[in-house]
């Protein structure tokens, strides 16, 4: 059986794969904010809190991190349906990806929390800058300046992991490019362009993210 | 939630517990077979890579473009691209075989960036000193490069099998019936969703909780000390 590749039957659907990628973008998006936020308040007490709220959120990160995403969405997703709270899948994979993102990023932003430097506070304090403000001139540029890089690299890998999201119904890029596979046969060659597309939007996503950093925190890292 | 207690006890069923055993023994099989080989082709990768090897650019190159590129994609792309790879070139294998190939790609391209690390990590004055010595550059390899080497790779190594034996739950997409699967399965015959899922999740964490308890402990006695305080 011989198979040639024909990417004519295709190019009528890449204004679709690319509707696909700009939902990939904002189910990405979704999942960062909404682990950012949660990864932070998770971080706070995973190094300031104490001790059972120490262990309590320990046990969070080491359970987020050590199951597949997909389990927990199909979890959310099958099990809220059981109870009859019927959630879009959408949103279904965004809760998802946000409460296993936040595992991640508590741990980035614990690791953060710990390389602050003890005798820079010590000297703040001894100087009389009050609490607030050791806060935003001593603590904040620094933290800035540690975290940036890896929370640039872990919103690039979320934008990778979107594609879960494609197994429970969620339009973004890989499940458009089921759809049009399921159309029009052409599976190698739609899914080399969605490869392309994930290719590009990542490079893409990795340039911004190094002028972003190097604007606004003044941070030079490599790109590639 | 009161459906996830009365299915209980059937849950656990001879057959139930006989399907879940095969499904966490395939899941378990695709995640060490297809790391283990790819840890090889990775191997031979990074072997490319490293310019004081190897010093021919395309051969170079045509390897960097390679894993940037396998690097960028979604594992479940990637899976779709084997199998209909595969499909195109009109070999046919079992799902499990194919799932394993893209398993196996995956690791060689993530491992390939970890083990040059390490292997450029070695100083150049080891390889010089050996070379004085008159010891076959195979030899040095092995015998100077790779254990100074392994203690930088083999941290990040765990790290990724760990992440593997989480993508492994893809694989379900193809069909191979795996601990994914093995819940879908038996949702589908009626027990119920959160008790099925959660189960398996259960079962995920152990696995990979049991791996991360062996990394650490290997880490703790080999492994470059990554405790910036240390």
């Amino acid at each position: 059986m011989s198979y040639s590749i024909h990417f004519g039957q295709i190019v009528p659907f890449i204004p679709y794969l690319f509707g696909g990628a700009w939902i990939t973008i904002l189910l990405a998006a979704c999942a960062f904010v909404g682990g950012t936020s949660l990864g932070l308040l998770l971080a706070l007490g995973l190094s300031y809190g104490p001790r059972q709220v120490r262990a309590g959120v320990s046990w969070y990160v080491s359970f987020f991190t050590n199951t597949p995403q997909l389990v927990v969405i199909l979890l959310i997703f099958f099990g809220l349906g059981e109870i009859r709270y019927f959630i879009s899948p959408f949103w279904a994979a965004a809760v998802g990806l946000m409460v296993a993102e936040a595992a991640y990023l508590a741990q980035i932003f614990s690791t953060g929390f710990a390389s602050v430097r003890r005798t820079e506070l010590d000297a703040a304090v001894t100087l009389g800058v009050p609490h607030r403000q050791i806060i935003r001139h001593v603590m904040l540029p620094h933290l800035m300046k540690v975290l940036f890089p890896p929370l640039a690299n872990q919103f690039i890998l979320s934008t990778l992991y979107t594609s879960v999201g494609s197994i429970v119904g969620v339009e973004e890029l890989t499940g458009r490019a089921l759809n049009v596979e399921s159309q029009t046969f052409r599976s190698l060659e739609v899914f080399i362009i969605v490869a392309a597309i994930y290719f590009a939007l990542t490079v893409i996503a990795t340039i911004l993210l190094y002028y972003v950093g190097r604007w606004l925190f003044r941070i030079e890292a490599k790109v590639f | 939630m009161l459906a996830a207690a009365h299915g209980f006890a059937e849950f656990f069923g001879y057959y139930n517990v006989i399907l879940l055993l095969e499904a966490t023994g395939v899941t378990v099989a695709l995640t060490v077979g297809g790391c283990g080989s790819g840890y090889l082709i990775g191997f031979g990768i990074a072997l490319l890579r490293v310019k004081r090897l190897l010093n021919f650019s395309p051969v170079r190159w045509a390897a960097i473009a390679v894993v940037e590129f396998l690097r960028r994609i979604p594992f479940l792309v990637l899976l779709f691209l084997v199998l209909f790879g595969f499909q195109a070139s009109g070999i046919t294998l079992p799902s499990v075989w194919i799932a394993g190939t893209a398993i196996a790609l995956r690791t060689a391209v993530i491992s390939s960036e970890s083990i040059r690390a390490g292997i450029e990590s070695v100083h150049q004055n080891q390889w010089d000193a050996a070379l004085t010595m008159n010891i076959p550059r195979l030899s040095i390899l092995r015998q100077v490069v790779l254990p100074q080497a392994s203690r930088v790779f083999i941290g990040p190594s765990f790290v990724q099998f760990i992440q593997l034996l989480k993508s492994t739950s893809l694989a379900s997409q193809l069909g191979v019936i795996e601990l994914t699967y093995a819940a879908k399965i038996l949702n589908r015959r009626g027990f119920s969703a959160v008790l099925c899922y959660g189960f398996v999740l259960i079962v995920y964490y152990l696995l990979c909780l049991s791996v991360e308890r062996i990394s650490r402990r290997l880490e703790a006695r080999y492994a470059v000390s990554r405790d910036q305080r240390t």
